[in-house]
């Protein structure tokens, strides 16, 4: 009798109350989300080893997740790499990073935590390898910043962005692409997210430059040696940890550069608003336009619609090798994006991506746009007596500035009726 | 369980009730939980209609709640020991029932129809026109003083700039940041550039739905300067959440300045980079 009720006593647990119990433990452990983890750059490893014709031992592979965590640790615990000698200073501040670091969250005081992943994640990913959920249905898809690459800035093609140019970027959006506003967050909040994102983007470097490495190492060599060759062989162990450290200067090196590189831009001379000086303006900036110096038309098109030169890729893109089907194959297997072309802009639109003030138009003319096909203008030089002067790029900015209101065609004026006499 | 669900089922309206109170008492758990204070002069009448309405089915919603408790308690089966009598329809009770609503509603769509014309159809006059009589069809229309356009995920802003045309080269261009002037009328251009939005403007009870393809036109009159929300109303893709803005109501002198602003940055033509240690500014 008493056997039999503790047994149904336990069939009664065992059964919807224990399915009850189960559910309510898997809701209080998040549905088990798995913890943040940076992905590796597995698409550039395998461009690495087809180039090197090698390919990467476990160990070596294992090395470079582990130095990378090393230097800056996780998604939900960041750090920054302590270089002897270098100083990061003002540009990455570890406070600032891990204020946009980690799980969704705000603590007592109301400070928000984990912005990057409240904001940015799903387009740009944890990694910010630009493969976040919803990259792939996007136009253009969003920017890796694992190059250390940013279209629109103030400094010259080649170089990294200053402070300022990835701010404004947040705050205005990038017009024309899914990158909204962040106007309405607070200052610390953009400051933060800013400061993470070149975050990322050194450690993406720091990833790139350590496969780089890897394809130099002979078989069987590592990029560190194990902590027990550190009392043996002392010499090559430290060999091994400063060329890393080096490594990492270099990456950092011109980031902390960028911010003394924006290219300033002489106030133009007085009276250029007046409409006869602007009307002159356009019209030589027309003449630009199509002439062989700066040579628009090429790529936006006798129209400047953007169909001079529509088959061309950009640099994140020309990494995927998108003529070689082949290889092609293997990176979009390791989760690369299709390829697509890049477009010249269309000048008709009045959308400009990286911002529609006269300034941000010169320095796309003068300074050229990374990662794309669109170069800097020649400039005047002594040596280059053919280049352009700062005023010429300003007549084309006139005359990119008035395309959007220029009618595309011109209406013929109204054919005198041909009346016929009646015999 | 004897009377449990009785029971359960008058707490319904007291807790209805109570939500009410405490929310339109703004205390407790509901604090800011109520309408957003009203700025619009024009908003008033949003607010009487929607206090009408919420009385009318709040009384219904009490009556209904505690009907239903009453059946409930007073016929448990536990505590009747008579059998159930059965009714077989009352005409005069189907009458009332179906005229009462209708009549309701009728008087509902009626009562509203001025004030949906004056939301939506009665865009405030510039000047009464040749004829000289205010609300004739020559009327000159108020022209609109700035276009939003709703785009995946924010509000693009362009103001007619000092032509007071849109789509000319003065215009200012700006995203989720509406400075508009107070006490005045201020009529907006609302467009969309992909898919279904809704332009609401909460504190001055403006919502309009913005459709891809169509010029839209909302209006209001502000009367208390300050900061308020612009939000999107439509489910509009996965980062309609991302669609805030702020509107930022101003004395006209302050709003002409900041316009005028915006257009020198936006016409700037010279850069030298800053020398002072301070970039975070």
């Amino acid at each position: 009798m008493r056997a039999e009720s503790i047994r149904s006593r336990l069939s009664f647990w065992t059964g919807r109350d224990a399915l009850a119990a189960g559910l309510l433990l898997a809701f209080a452990a998040g549905c088990g989300a798995p913890e943040a983890e940076f992905r590796g750059n597995l698409v550039y490893v395998k461009r690495k080893e087809i180039e090197g014709q090698t390919e990467f031992t476990k160990p070596q592979s294992a090395d470079m997740a582990n130095i990378l965590a090393a230097y800056f640790g996780t998604p939900d615990d960041p750090h920054l790499p302590k270089v002897p000698g270098l100083e990061l200073g003002p540009l990455v501040d570890l406070d600032r990073v891990k204020m946009s670091a980690g799980k969704v969250a705000s603590d007592k005081t109301g400070q928000p935590h984990g912005l990057y992943r409240e904001h940015c994640v799903h387009c740009h990913g944890v990694t910010g390898d630009g493969l976040g959920p919803t990259a792939a249905f996007l136009n253009p898809y969003p920017r890796d910043y694992r190059m250390g690459r940013f279209k629109f800035k103030s400094t010259v093609k080649g170089q990294r962005p200053t402070h300022e140019d990835l701010r404004k970027i947040l705050h205005d959006g990038v017009a024309g692409t899914a990158m909204p506003s962040f106007k309405v967050l607070d200052n610390d909040e953009v400051e933060s997210l800013v400061h993470y994102v070149k975050y990322l983007s050194l450690r993406g470097e720091v990833e790139r430059r350590l496969a780089d490495e890897v394809v130099e190492l002979s078989e069987g060599e590592r990029l560190v040696l194990d902590v027990s060759e550190k009392d043996k062989n002392p010499e090559s162990f430290n060999g091994k940890i400063a060329r890393l450290n080096e490594i990492v200067t270099e990456v950092v090196q011109p980031w902390l550069e960028a911010d003394g590189l924006a290219v300033p831009i002489e106030e133009r001379t007085a009276g250029w608003e007046d409409p006869e000086a602007k009307a002159k303006s356009i019209a030589r900036g027309r003449e630009l336009f199509y002439g062989s110096i700066a040579n628009c038309v090429k790529c936006h098109g006798d129209s400047a619609l953007g169909d001079g030169q529509i088959n061309d890729y950009d640099d994140w893109t020309k990494e995927l090798d998108p003529a070689k089907p082949d290889t092609l194959s293997q990176y979009l297997a390791l989760g690369a994006l299709e390829p697509r072309n890049i477009r010249p802009r269309n000048l008709r639109l009045g959308i400009y991506r990286g911002g529609r003030r006269p300034i941000d138009l010169y320095w796309r003319i003068a300074n050229g746009i990374d990662g794309t096909p669109m170069p800097a203008v020649p400039m005047k030089t002594p040596e280059n007596e053919k280049g352009l002067t700062p005023d010429d790029i300003w007549n084309i900015v006139d005359y990119v500035r008035s395309l959007p209101y220029e009618s595309l065609s011109k209406q013929d004026r109204q054919q005198p009726q041909i009346t016929r006499e009646r015999l | 369980m004897g009377r449990f669900w009785s029971l359960l089922f008058l707490s319904v309206p007291i807790l209805g009730t109570l939500a009410f109170v405490l929310a339109i008492a703004g205390v407790g758990p509901f604090r800011d939980h109520w309408l957003p204070e009203n700025v619009n002069d024009y908003g008033g009448v949003i607010d009487q209609l929607f206090m009408f309405i919420l009385y009318l089915t709040g009384v219904i919603f009490i009556g209904t709640g505690v009907a239903l408790f009453w059946f409930m308690w007073k016929y448990d089966a536990a505590k009747n020991a008579q059998p159930p009598v059965y009714m077989h329809g009352s005409h005069a009770l189907e009458i009332v029932w179906s005229v009462l609503p209708a009549a309701t509603l009728l008087f509902i769509a009626i009562y509203q129809m001025n004030a949906w014309a004056d939301q939506k159809m009665r865009r405030p006059v510039a000047e009464a026109g040749p004829d000289g009589i205010e609300g004739t069809e020559d009327d000159v229309l108020q022209a609109p003083i700035v276009e939003v356009t709703g785009r995946q995920f924010e509000w693009r802003i362009r103001y007619a700039g000092e032509d007071n045309v849109i789509g000319t080269p003065d215009d200012v261009h700006q995203v989720n940041d509406l400075h508009l002037p107070v006490n005045e009328d201020v009529v907006i251009q609302i467009k969309s550039m992909d898919v279904l939005h809704s332009f609401f403007l909460p504190h001055v009870r403006v919502k309009q739905d913005v459709v891809p393809g169509m010029k839209q036109f909302v209006w209001f009159h502000g009367n208390k300067a300050g900061v308020y929300d612009i939000v999107c109303a439509e489910l509009c893709g996965w980062g309609h959440y991302k669609m805030r803005g702020k509107m930022t109501l101003e004395s006209r002198e302050k709003f002409d300045a900041w316009l005028a602003g915006q257009y020198a940055e936006q016409e700037r033509s010279g850069f030298q980079p800053k020398t002072g240690a301070d970039e975070n500014d």
